[in-house]
């Protein structure tokens, strides 16, 4: 154990200041499942370490017709609430018990693939992340938020504070491939959200865990399901655009092959759930 | 950086120790105060041997630095053991032959305990998935899920015992 100093502050206006006064060398730790396996295990080796477990970030509460989630709610939070099923679903295939009231929502952000499972559905859903810093705050969608494997659009003196959820009153589908059933990292994650109009589908999200440096949308997928009525055809070609498009990787879980060809078949699977006339949803 | 004095709840009682920064809970359990129910098993978060509850919730006090749970309720096996024999729970685990090296028996305990204390009745599933941070690498977990409902009868028949000494008291 290397670290000199642990910061717990007690407000937002304080962690803020903290960030500001320590610079980029400051780790910043919210439900510790991530960092502190690597600090345990000397692979993460910070002088400095800031916990935001006692900031007063981790709010959760429906406003109008958006989720607003503070980036400290836990996954059990979020198991918890009935705005947003999808959510429900995907924290309820996160990890185990203990982990769900230890990490966060802003947390799941960070979590570097096959991890990171509620970030994709959070990415289905549109989300907006704020970021808030000394100088002010910024909106962001989730999907211009993640840029590449463990990197984000967050600058040095800038925290996580807020995610928002546009609460969808059309049916979600979400499908999680693990190599058991529960408390597994992800094979392949499915995300998706379709909006209709006239019997025929007017806009996509489907989004990706697993399958790239960070969930991803499978944006040639999504294109090519609008203007369509969902029929096998449409779904047929938006699977095997998914599968190609994504880029999958091989770790102890799965191999880059595998994930690929899952990717398609669980995306078809999802969108078979978003059918009209398929059991409890569509339209 | 200096040590703090951390102080808080350890199943009832206040406890203070002094810690250089970031000191896990686990540590601070085992090597400082002795509490050693509470494993050490792969420091990751991975195994659940080492699950306490705080304020009541399972949590792993490997990932969880002493200072985040600072004037908050820490309960372990320890806390929950009565003076003399066992909590029902430790009992039913001991009779459905649930434990076997025992390594990860603490941490199941607290576990059923937290799934108990929210849920008197749970089904197979709900016990299951209650468990799956928990790995067990000798029973194949079925004299666990066995032992998990008949505690909860136990608890239960303790609860109408108590209720019917009640009643008799009040006649």
């Amino acid at each position: 154990m290397t670290v000199r100093t642990y910061l717990l502050p007690r407000s937002r206006p304080e962690a803020l200041g903290l960030l500001d006064e320590h610079g980029p060398e400051l780790l910043v730790m919210a439900g510790g499942t991530v960092a502190m396996p690597l600090i345990n295990e000397g692979i993460s080796l910070p002088e400095a370490v800031m916990g935001l477990r006692l900031a007063g970030l981790g709010g959760l509460e429906r406003a109008g017709d958006e989720l607003r989630i503070g980036a400290t709610a836990t996954l059990t939070q979020l198991l918890d609430q009935d705005a947003v099923p999808m959510l429900r679903e995907a924290a309820r295939n996160t990890a185990s018990w203990s982990i769900r009231n230890m990490g966060t929502v802003g947390g799941n952000l960070f979590t570097p693939p096959p991890g990171g499972d509620v970030a994709v559905a959070l990415l289905a859903l549109d989300a907006r992340v704020t970021l808030a810093s000394t100088r002010g705050e910024r909106v962001l969608p989730l999907a211009d938020f993640l840029t590449g494997f463990m990197s984000t659009e967050l600058a040095a003196d800038e925290l996580l504070v807020e995610i928002s959820v546009p609460i969808p009153g059309e049916p979600t589908a979400y499908l999680k491939l693990g190599r058991k059933h529960a408390s597994t990292p992800s094979v392949v994650t499915v995300a998706a959200r379709l909006e209709w109009r006239g019997g025929r589908v007017t806009d996509a999200r489907i989004a990706l865990g697993a399958v790239g440096p960070h969930p991803i949308r499978a944006r040639e997928a999504e294109q090519l399901l609008v203007g369509t009525r969902l029929d096998a055809d449409a779904i047929a070609a938006a699977a095997v655009a998914a599968a190609q498009g994504c880029e999958p990787f091989t770790d102890g879980i799965a191999t880059d092959w595998y994930r690929r060809r899952m990717a398609g078949l669980f995306v078809g699977r999802a969108l078979e759930q978003l059918t009209p006339g398929a059991a409890g949803e569509g339209r | 950086m200096a040590s703090r004095i951390v102080t808080f709840d350890l199943g009832g009682r206040e406890v203070e120790v002094m810690v250089r920064p970031m000191t896990t809970l686990q540590s601070v359990l085992r090597n400082q105060l002795g509490f050693t129910a509470t494993k050490d098993g792969c420091r990751q978060g991975g195994c659940g041997s080492c699950t306490v509850l705080v304020n009541g919730q399972p949590m792993l006090s490997c990932l969880l630095p002493v200072e985040d749970v600072a004037g908050q309720r820490v309960t372990t096996l320890e806390s929950i053991t009565p003076a003399e024999g066992l909590h029902p729970i430790q009992q039913a685990f001991l009779d459905a032959h649930a434990s076997q090296c025992g390594y990860c028996t603490p941490g199941m305990v607290m576990v059923s305990k937290a799934l108990l204390d929210h849920d008197p009745a749970p089904t197979d599933d709900a016990i299951r998935h209650a468990l799956t941070g928990n790995i067990c690498r000798c029973t194949g977990y079925r004299p666990i899920v066995t032992a998990v409902h008949s505690a909860a009868e136990a608890v239960h028949d303790a609860a109408d015992a108590m209720r019917g000494s009640a009643g008799e008291r009040a006649r």
